[in-house]
C-alpha cells in the first residue's frame, strides 16, 4: 500500500464497504457488472469461495490474478479473464480517475470523483484536498507561482479542512528552488512518481474493493514466503530466494554436526579460534605459546599455512583486521603482536609494561585497534605503534573482553565480573548492563545489535544493545563453572547460538526460541571456543583442552571426502563419531 | 488589598521621584507636548534635552501605527543606520508588517514579491520560520479578515511593532528601553507571584493590575 509521505490528511478510519451478498446458488450468474450510472456499481459478491479451507473469496481472487497480469504487461490476458470471468477489475469510472491522476487532469479528477458513488463526503473532501494540493506543489514547482496562489485561494482553503497544511502550503511559496520545495514540502516533484505516489495515497482513502492496492497478489505471496521463512528451525542456507513450488523446511542435516576434520597442529591446550571475515582463514591460538593460520580448501576442509610464534607466554586471543590482510594476538602478557597474514610475520609488537592484555578490537578502517586488559586501561593504537587514546582510572575495572561494533560507533567491554560496558565512542557516553552472575566471554553480532555473553552460572544471554539494553534470551545446557568458554553466533541469518562447554561438548541452540538443538561430542577436553564461517552457513570450528581443533560441516559432505587430502596436519574423520584415532596421539585430560 | 495598609503609610515615597516616574512614561511614549507642560508646571530641572529625541522618535512611531513601515524604516535608518541591521527581530516585525499591509490593500502580486525578495532569507532560520508561516498563511485566503490569522491585520498587531521599534530605538540611544513605571508594575506583580508560591494562602495574593485600580 502507498505509505504515508507526511503529507497527508488526518488518519481517516477505512471505510467499510458493504457489498451486497447475494445468495451463493449454483449456476446463478456472477456479477451485475457494469450498470448504467446511479445504479448499484460493484460487482456483487455471491458469496463462492476457493481454496482447501475455504477462506478465500473467489471474486476478490479473480481480480488480483487480473491485477497481476495487467501489471506484469499480459495486458491482453488481463482482458480476456475480465471477460471471461465476467468480473472486472475496476469500475470504469475508477479506471477514468487513475488515468486522470496520472496525466495530471486534476479538475477532471475531482469531477470523477464526485461521480464515484459509495463514497462519504469527508473522504471527498481529503481527497479533494490531496489532489489539489498536487495541482499547487505542480504549478510552483514550474514556476506559476500566480496559478498556485489561485489555487490555494479559491479552491484548497475552501474545502475548510487541514488548515495547518494550508498555512504551510502557502509558505511554500518562499522556497527559492524546486530542490528547496521538494525537501520542505516531503514531496518528490514534479515527475511521475509523484503522481504514482498520489495515487496511492488516494487509494488508501478510497475503500479497497474499488481500487485495489498495487501489487497486491506479490504483497500476498511475500508475506506467506516470509512466515515461511520465520517458522522453518533449522533454516541454515545461503540461498536467498525460496521456491514457490513448496513450503520451506530446512531439515535438521541442514547445520553441521559432523566432524569433517581434527587439526593436531598445536602441541597444547587450544584457548581460541576465528575464521577471518572473509571465511577463507582460520586463526588459531594455543597455550604452547603460538597462533597458527590456517587455510580453508575446497569442500570445507582445512589447511596450515603459517605458525607464528613469538610470544613468550600463552597465546589467549587474536582478531582479524576487516580486511584480513593482519591479524592481532595476545596472550597473558604485556605485549600485543601484529602479524601479515599472507606472510606470517610479525610486524609489530606493543608493548605497555605492567600491563596484561586479554583482548583486543579492531577499527572497521583497519588503522586503528584497541587493547585491554589486567591493568585496568584500554589503549587505542595505530599500526605503527604509536598509542592514540587511553581510557583508564578508577573507573575502569579488569577488562576481561573487547568489542567495537562493525559501524565503528560503540566499543563494548566486560569490566570487573559482572558489568558489560557499551561505550558510545561519538560521543563518549556510556551504558552499562550489569549481569547477574560473573561474565567470562562477550560475542557481538555482525550488524552489530546483539551481544552474547557467557556467565559462569552455565547461562547464555543474549542482549538487544540497538538503543537501550534488553535481555532477549537465556541459553542453557552446556557446562561452565571455572573456565573461560566462548560462544558465538552461526549459521545464514545468525539463527544459531553455538557455545563450547567443559563436558567436551558442543553445543547449539536456536536463537529465537532458545531450544537446544544439537550436542556435539568429539573432542576430549572442555571446548574453549567456537567460531561458525561467516561465509559459508554449513562450516564452523571448535577449540579444545585436548590440544585439538575439530573442522564440522554437514553430514552429506562425509561421502565426498577424499581420505588423503590434509593429512599431514589433521586426521581425517571418516567413521561416524567415533574418536579412537584420535586419543592414541593425545596427552590424557587429566 | 489584603494587607495592612497601616505598613504602607509608613513609607515614605519622595515627590520628585514619582514626578520622575511619570516623566519617564511621557518621554517613552512620545508625548512631547505633554512632557514640557508638565516640567513646567512641576517646576523640575530639564536634566536632559529629551525633545529632540522626542522629535526623532514620534513620527516613527506613528508611522508605523498607520502602517507605513517603508517611511518609518527611512526615517530609522536616518536616525540611526546600524540599528535595523543589528536588532534582527524588530527588522522582522517591520517587514513583515509591510508584508500584512500589503495584503490587507488586496495587492496580493505585490505582497508575494516583496516576501520572495525581502522574506526569503528568514525563511531559512528555524527561528522565525513559524511566524513567518503565519503572515503567509494570509495569501491563503480570499478574505484574510475572517482567516485564522486575522489578528495580524489588527490594530493591536501595528502597536505592538510599533512599541518594539520605540523600545529599540531607545536601547539604541543608551537611554532606557522600558518606562519605569512599567517596570515597577512588573517588579510588582513578580515579587507578589513568588510570596504567593512560597507561602500560598498564607501570603497575600497574586497581583493584577485591574484588581488593584478597581479596589
Amino acid at each position: 500500500m502507498g505509505g504515508d509521505n507526511g503529507v497527508g490528511p488526518p488518519p481517516l478510519k477505512r471505510l467499510k464497504l458493504s457489498i451486497p451478498t447475494a445468495k451463493a446458488v449454483p449456476g446463478d450468474s456472477l456479477v451485475t457488472i457494469l450498470a448504467p450510472p446511479m445504479a448499484k456499481d460493484m460487482p456483487a459478491d455471491d458469496g463462492v469461495t476457493i481454496g482447501s479451507r475455504g477462506q478465500i473469496r473467489k471474486l476478490e481472487f479473480v481480480r488480483i490474478i487480473t491485477q497481476a497480469l495487467s501489471s506484469l504487461g499480459y495486458k491482453h490476458a488481463a482482458t480476456a479473464l475480465e471477460e471471461e470471468s465476467g468480473v472486472p477489475l475496476q469500475l470504469p469510472v475508477v479506471s477514468d480517475f487513475r488515468r486522470e491522476i496520472l496525466a495530471g487532469l486534476w479538475d477532471e479528477s475531482i469531477t470523477t470523483l464526485h461521480k464515484i458513488t459509495w463514497l462519504d463526503d469527508e473522504t471527498v473532501k481529503l481527497a479533494s484536498f490531496l489532489i489539489l494540493q498536487q495541482k499547487f506543489l505542480e504549478f510552483l514547482d514550474s514556476g506559476d507561482t500566480s496559478s498556485a496562489l489561485k489555487t490555494l485561494r479559491s479552491e484548497i482553503s475552501l474545502l475548510g479542512i487541514n488548515t495547518h497544511r494550508v498555512h504551510e502550503l502557502a509558505s511554500f511559496v518562499m522556497c527559492p528552488s524546486r530542490e528547496a520545495l521538494s525537501e520542505r514540502a516531503d514531496w518528490r516533484g514534479a515527475n511521475p512518481d509523484s503522481r504514482v505516489c498520489l495515487l496511492e495515497q488516494l487509494q488508501n482513502l478510497l475503500p479497497p474493493a474499488l481500487m485495489i492496492p498495487e501489487n497486491r497478489l506479490e504483497h500476498l505471496v511475500e508475506q506467506a514466503l516470509e512466515v515461511q521463512r520465520k517458522s522453518c528451525l533449522f533454516h541454515n542456507s545461503s540461498e536467498h530466494l525460496l521456491s514457490l513450488y513448496t513450503d520451506h523446511r530446512c531439515s535438521r542435516d541442514q547445520i553441521p554436526t559432523r566432524t569433517l576434520q581434527v587439526l593436531e597442529a598445536h602441541e597444547n591446550e587450544v584457548w581460541f579460534l576465528q575464521f577471518s571475515h572473509n571465511g577463507r582463514y582460520l586463526a588459531s591460538a594455543s597455550k604452547d605459546l603460538t597462533a597458527i593460520l590456517w587455510e580453508v580448501v575446497e569442500d570445507g576442509l582445512v589447511k596450515l599455512r603459517h605458525i607464528l610464534r613469538g610470544h613468550q607466554k600463552a597465546v589467549s586471543f587474536v582478531a582479524w583486521s576487516p580486511d584480513d590482510t593482519m591479524l592481532l594476538t595476545c596472550g597473558n602478557e604485556e605485549s600485543v603482536k601484529l602479524w601479515d597474514t599472507s606472510t606470517g610475520e610479525c610486524r609489530h609488537t606493543f608493548n605497555k609494561p605492567n600491563s596484561c592484555f586479554t583482548s583486543c578490537a579492531w577499527f572497521p578502517d583497519g588503522n586503528r585497534f584497541v587493547s585491554g586488559g589486567g591493568d585496568k586501561s584500554i589503549y587505542m593504537w595505530d599500526l605503527e605503534g604509536q598509542e592514540l587514546e587511553s581510557w583508564k582510572g578508577a573507573r575502569m575495572p579488569r577488562i576481561n573482553d573487547l568489542a567495537i561494533t562493525v559501524d565503528g560507533s560503540h566499543m563494548v567491554s566486560i569490566c570487573g565480573d559482572k558489568d558489560i560496558r557499551i561505550y558510545n565512542l561519538e560521543e563518549k557516553s556510556e551504558r552499562v548492563i550489569e549481569e547477574e552472575k560473573p561474565i567470562t566471554s562477550l560475542s557481538v553480532s555482525k550488524d552489530g545489535r546483539y551481544l552474547l555473553v557467557n556467565l559462569v552460572s552455565q547461562e547464555i544471554h543474549l542482549w538487544d544493545i540497538a538503543v537501550s539494553s534488553k535481555l532477549l534470551f537465556k541459553y542453557r545446557g552446556h557446562r561452565q563453572g571455572r573456565y573461560v568458554i566462548r560462544s558465538c553466533f552461526g549459521g545464514s541469518d545468525h539463527a544459531f547460538i553455538v557455545s563450547g562447554s567443559e563436558d567436551s561438548q558442543v553445543y547449539i541452540w536456536h536463537r529465537q526460541n532458545g531450544e537446544l538443538l544439537e550436542v556435539l561430542p568429539g573432542h576430549s577436553g572442555t571446548v574453549n571456543s567456537v567460531s561458525w564461517n561467516p561465509v559459508n552457513p554449513h562450516m564452523f570450528a571448535s577449540a579444545s583442552d585436548d590440544h585439538t581443533i575439530r573442522i564440522w560441516g554437514l553430514t552429506t559432505n562425509i561421502d565426498q571426502k577424499n581420505p588423503n587430502v590434509g593429512a599431514a596436519n589433521g586426521i581425517d574423520h571418516l567413521e561416524n563419531g567415533g574418536t579412537r584415532e584420535l586419543l592414541e596421539n593425545l596427552k590424557p585430560f587429566y | 488589598m489584603d494587607l495592612d495598609s497601616q505598613e504602607y503609610d509608613k513609607l515614605k515615597v519622595s515627590d520628585s521621584e514619582v514626578r520622575k516616574i511619570v516623566l519617564s512614561y511621557l518621554v517613552h511614549n512620545c508625548f512631547k507636548e505633554t512632557a514640557e507642560t508638565f516640567i513646567a508646571c512641576s517646576g523640575m530641572k530639564r536634566t536632559a534635552d529629551c525633545s529632540v529625541d522626542i522629535d526623532k522618535r514620534k513620527p516613527i512611531y506613528n508611522h508605523v501605527l498607520e502602517g507605513n513601515v517603508l517611511k518609518a524604516v527611512e526615517l530609522t535608518n536616518l536616525l540611526a543606520v546600524d540599528l535595523l541591521p543589528t536588532n534582527k527581530d524588530v527588522n522582522f516585525e517591520l517587514l513583515t508588517l509591510h508584508f500584512v499591509e500589503l495584503v490587507r490593500a488586496k495587492d496580493c502580486a505585490g505582497a508575494l514579491e516583496f516576501a520572495q525578495k525581502e522574506l526569503r532569507d528568514f525563511s531559512e532560520q528555524e527561528h522565525y520560520r513559524e511566524k513567518l508561516q503565519d503572515c503567509m498563511a494570509l495569501l491563503a485566503y480570499e478574505e484574510p479578515e475572517t482567516s485564522p490569522m486575522f489578528s495580524l491585520l489588527s490594530m493591536d498587531h501595528r502597536q505592538s511593532v510599533a512599541d518594539a521599534l520605540n523600545c529599540a530605538i531607545l536601547a539604541h540611544a543608551n537611554l532606557p528601553s522600558y518606562t519605569s513605571m512599567e517596570r515597577l508594575l512588573q517588579h510588582t506583580t513578580v515579587v507578589r507571584q513568588y510570596l504567593n508560591q512560597e507561602l500560598g494562602k498564607d501570603g497575600p495574593p497574586v497581583f493584577t493590575l485591574k484588581a488593584y485600580l478597581k479596589g
